[in-house]
């Protein structure tokens, strides 16, 4: 196999395995495309869902599991600063994220994102990190950022960024740009967690 | 999983690491800073002319200090600057050679608008000859990126996979397009400037538009169109080489004259103070006759 090959076969790899932990979020409102679409991440194997706060907006929401399952997700907690929200599904032996470390990201790093951009389900985006932490240019909220460089869009909400193991590093939130982006990076995902839930 | 990608994401950091050493940040103006690349280790900036817009300038460098800068001048031609910042222990940047340049090759984009070095990641789009900017300036070679100009990019460079650098980009040079500076372009700015703060154009004081040359002349003036002088400074070099209203310039220097462009690139700096012969046509006659060409002031 050539390097290219082999390099291809590692990111169709990483974003497959990516998706196996990939929620689609809907606000009950059938055949209003794409409105009230969004994304969300496994993050425990009994259900928890971790999405943007942005997506949930204090609505009741049905999670489409990656077997195809429809559940109702139940809010459990939602910091609009932060940009998260943590939802919980009644079901067990989930495949949840392996969580990496958004602290050791550097820029040049290469990441995917996976999501439903624009209601098209379980979409693949890939790029490098621009950059992270609480000074990046022209962010008009608080709080520390990933930016990154590969291609946002409605729908992608929520949904996972993923390093080169394939391990969370981020939750997707918002185009800053055409080819820009930028998530909630999962340390900040897991100081909300520790607060709000207790684990 | 395969380690090949976590190779790739790896080599992809370090390269911006390496190559962020030269990269500094550079606060002229009151929104977002800009950046700087690093010519020479005595405190010689590169940046982009149009990041400045207050005299002073504060420089950002990649180890953390943040030291005063002089302008030492500009050439909003090619919307360069060059600055020199009080520090004498910098890294400077390493130029890749020109000839490895190829369309297609992975480039790194990077800045520093803000404490730390920021990356994205695209391919060299197009390499072609050299262009004249909007502003009247001209570049050696045509470089264009499809990576992307994060906000306080501008005065970055275009590095390789080797983390050399490839050109310096700016936003400012012509808008919505991802344009970089060679390597020549850029050196020839920085000594000039370096040399007598500002880059030298010839002038002539004339004021002009394309004209085709009546058919009969054609021949005789060896092109088909040409320069009318709609305008002569009296006291201006051209007034005073004896240039008249109404005259049709043909060539400056042997160079032909088609077009204002074609005059601007005609009228480079190693003119200025000499007399040069200028082919035109007066009175339905095609003449010669010597031009002593005077410098722009900015």
């Amino acid at each position: 196999m050539t390097i290219l090959q082999q390099l291809s076969q590692a990111m169709a790899a990483v974003t497959a395995q990516a998706r196996r932990s990939l929620v689609q979020l809907t606000n009950g409102q059938r055949g209003g495309w794409p409105a009230g679409q969004g994304s969300g991440i496994l993050w425990s194997p009994d259900g928890l869902i971790i999405t943007n706060a942005h997506v949930v907006q204090r609505r009741a929401l049905t999670a489409t599991l990656p077997d195809g399952r429809e559940l109702p997700a139940r809010l459990l907690a939602h910091d609009a600063a932060r940009d998260i929200a943590a939802l919980q599904v009644d079901a067990a032996g989930l495949p949840a994220i392996a969580l990496g470390d958004s602290r050791a990201l550097r820029p040049g790093d290469w990441v995917a994102a996976v999501g439903h951009p624009f209601g098209v389900a379980g979409a693949a985006t890939a790029g490098v990190v621009i950059g992270s932490g609480p000074d990046l240019p022209e962010q008009a909220r608080g709080g520390e950022w990933i930016a990154v460089n590969l291609r946002l869009r409605p729908g992608n909400s929520g949904g996972p960024l993923v390093d080169a193991g394939g391990r969370l590093v981020g939750v997707n939130t918002l185009m800053t740009g055409p080819e820009a982006g930028g998530a909630v990076p999962v340390h900040v995902v897991q100081q909300f967690m520790h607060e709000k839930i207790g684990r | 999983m395969s380690p090949l990608l976590q190779q790739l994401s790896e080599a992809l950091a370090e390269t911006v690491e390496t190559a962020g050493a030269s990269v500094a940040r550079v606060e002229g103006r009151d929104r977002l800073p800009a950046t700087g690349l690093v010519w020479s280790a005595d405190g010689v900036i590169v940046a982009a002319q149009h990041t400045l817009e207050r005299p002073e300038v504060r420089v950002g460098l990649p180890d953390g200090r943040a030291v005063p800068a002089r302008v030492v001048g500009r050439d909003p031609g090619v919307d360069l600057a060059v600055l020199k910042a009080e520090a004498s222990d910098l890294r400077p940047a390493l130029w890749a050679e020109p000839e490895a340049l190829r369309v297609g090759a992975l480039v790194l984009a990077l800045g520093r608008p803000g404490a730390r070095v920021l990356a994205t990641l695209g391919v060299l789009s197009a390499l072609d000859d050299g262009w004249r900017t909007p502003q009247g300036g001209f570049v050696d070679r045509f470089l264009q990126t499809d990576a992307v100009m994060f906000p306080g990019f501008s005065g970055g460079p275009l590095v390789d996979a080797d983390g050399r650098v490839t050109g310096l980009t700016s936003s400012g040079l012509v808008s919505g397009q991802n344009l970089a500076l060679p390597l020549a372009t850029v050196r020839a700015t920085v000594e000039a400037l370096l040399a007598h703060g500002r880059v030298r154009r010839g002038y002539l004081g004339v004021g002009a538009q394309p004209v085709r040359l009546p058919e009969s002349l054609r021949a005789a003036a060896g092109q088909d169109t040409g320069l009318l002088l709609m305008n002569v400074e009296p006291d201006g070099p051209a007034g005073r080489s004896g240039l008249l209203l109404g005259d049709t310039l043909v060539t400056l220097n042997g160079q032909p004259v088609r077009s204002l462009e074609s005059l601007l690139a005609a009228l480079g700096g190693d003119l200025v103070g000499r007399r040069v012969p200028a082919r035109l046509v007066r009175g339905g006659q095609v003449r010669e006759l010597a031009v002593l060409v005077g410098e722009r002031s900015e």
